[in-house]
C-alpha cells in the first residue's frame, strides 16, 4: 500500500527537497499526516491554526480535485496526490 | 463584411480552416472586457487586438511603474506614471488602427462590475488579486458570459474556462479568503498564460476546439512541463450553484 504525495516546488524546501514522497494510508488525511510525520514542517504550510487545509492550498488525487472534504477522501495503492498553490499573480 | 484591408491584414488566419472569413467575421463583431493591463493583460490584449477582436474594454485602475516593466510588455519605460489602460490602449491602436479599444479607469466591486462589464461577450481575468477575481468570476456567471481565467507565480501559471451553468467555475474551488501578496514572477510566465487565454478567447468565438472548461491547465516553465487537474462543478458553489 503505497500512496505518492507530489509536493509543489515551492514546498519543497519544507519537506527535504522531495518532489514525491511515498506514504500509507486509507485516506488523503491519513496520508497528509504520514507526510508530516516525516516533515513536520509541512503541518505549517498546509493546515491553519484551527487544523484546517489553509485557503491557498488544493488538493488532487490523480489529477482530479479533492474539494471539498479532500481529508475524507479514500485513496488506494498507487494513487498520486498532488498538493498544489493556488495561484493569484497577473 | 470584412474590407480588403481586414482581409489582408487578417490573411494569415483566415487561410485556417477554424477561422476562415466567416470567423474573422465573428472575431469582428466581438466585445471582450480585459480586467487588468499588467503581465498577463498585456499579451492577452496583444493577442486579441492583433487577431481582429472588434472592440476590446480595457479596466484597469493602476498607473504604470518602474517594477511593472520586467512583465508588462505594453508599457515602457516612458509610460511610467501613466495610466495603464491609456498605456496599454496607445499601442494596440498603434497596432490595429482597425479595432475598437475602450478605456475604463476603475477599481473593480461588487457595485459597479455589471455596469463595467455590461455588454461584453466575454470577460479576461487577468488580475493581480483573488478577490478581484472572484468579483469578476460571479458577475460573468450572472451575466452567462464565458469566463477566461488566468493566473500566475514565479515561472508558473495556470489558465482555465469558464461557461457558467455548464462548467465549473473559479469559485467551485473557493475554501476562503486569501491574503494580497506581493508575488514573485518572471515575464514569460504571463506571456504564456496570457496567450492560452487570448487562444481560449478566440477559440470559443468562432466556435472552435476544445476549450479549457472543467480543467485547470498549468504550466511551470522550470521544468517545462504542462499537467492538467480535472475541476469539478460545486453543487453548493456561492456563484454558480442552481438555486434550490
Amino acid at each position: 500500500m503505497s500512496i505518492d504525495i507530489a509536493i509543489h516546488k515551492t514546498h519543497r524546501q519544507f519537506a527535504g527537497g522531495a518532489e514525491r514522497v511515498s506514504v500509507e494510508g486509507k485516506t488523503v488525511g491519513q496520508c497528509l499526516d504520514r507526510l508530516i510525520q516525516q516533515y513536520p514542517q509541512m503541518k505549517a504550510i498546509l493546515f491553519d491554526r484551527k487544523g484546517r487545509i489553509k485557503n491557498t492550498i488544493e488538493i488532487y488525487v490523480n489529477m482530479e480535485s479533492a474539494y471539498p472534504d479532500e481529508l475524507k477522501k479514500p485513496v488506494k495503492n498507487g494513487d498520486v496526490i498532488h498538493i498544489a498553490l493556488m495561484l493569484a499573480g497577473g | 463584411m470584412l474590407t480588403d484591408s481586414e482581409k489582408k491584414r487578417y490573411g494569415r488566419q483566415i487561410l485556417m480552416e477554424e477561422i476562415r472569413e466567416g470567423g474573422q467575421e465573428k472575431l469582428k463583431s466581438a466585445c471582450i472586457l480585459v480586467a487588468g493591463a499588467g503581465g498577463i493583460g498585456s499579451t492577452v490584449l496583444n493577442c486579441l487586438a492583433a487577431a481582429g477582436i472588434g472592440r476590446i474594454r480595457i479596466l484597469d485602475c493602476d498607473t504604470v511603474e518602474m517594477s511593472n516593466l520586467n512583465r508588462q510588455i505594453l508599457h515602457w519605460q516612458k509610460d511610467i506614471g501613466r495610466k495603464k489602460a491609456d498605456s496599454a490602449s496607445e499601442k494596440l491602436q498603434a497596432l490595429n488602427p482597425d479595432i475598437d479599444v475602450e478605456v475604463m479607469h476603475a477599481t473593480i466591486s461588487r457595485d459597479n462590475i455589471l455596469d463595467l462589464a455590461s455588454g461584453v461577450d466575454g470577460v479576461v481575468d487577468a488580475m493581480d488579486n483573488m478577490p478581484a477575481r472572484y468579483i469578476l468570476n460571479e458577475a460573468a456567471v450572472k451575466m452567462h458570459i464565458p469566463f477566461f481565467h488566468g493566473a500566475v507565480h514565479g515561472f508558473e501559471g495556470r489558465a482555465m474556462t469558464v461557461l457558467p451553468g455548464k462548467t465549473a467555475c473559479l469559485r467551485c474551488l473557493y475554501r476562503g479568503p486569501v491574503e494580497r501578496e506581493i508575488f514573485p514572477v518572471l515575464g514569460t510566465a504571463p506571456a504564456m498564460i496570457g496567450a492560452i487565454q487570448a487562444c481560449e478567447v478566440i477559440k470559443y468565438l468562432v466556435g472552435a476546439g476544445r476549450l479549457l472548461t472543467d480543467r485547470m491547465l498549468t504550466i511551470d516553465g522550470l521544468t517545462m512541463t504542462a499537467s492538467e487537474f480535472k475541476i469539478h462543478r460545486n453543487p453548493n458553489c456561492e456563484h454558480c450553484a442552481s438555486p434550490r
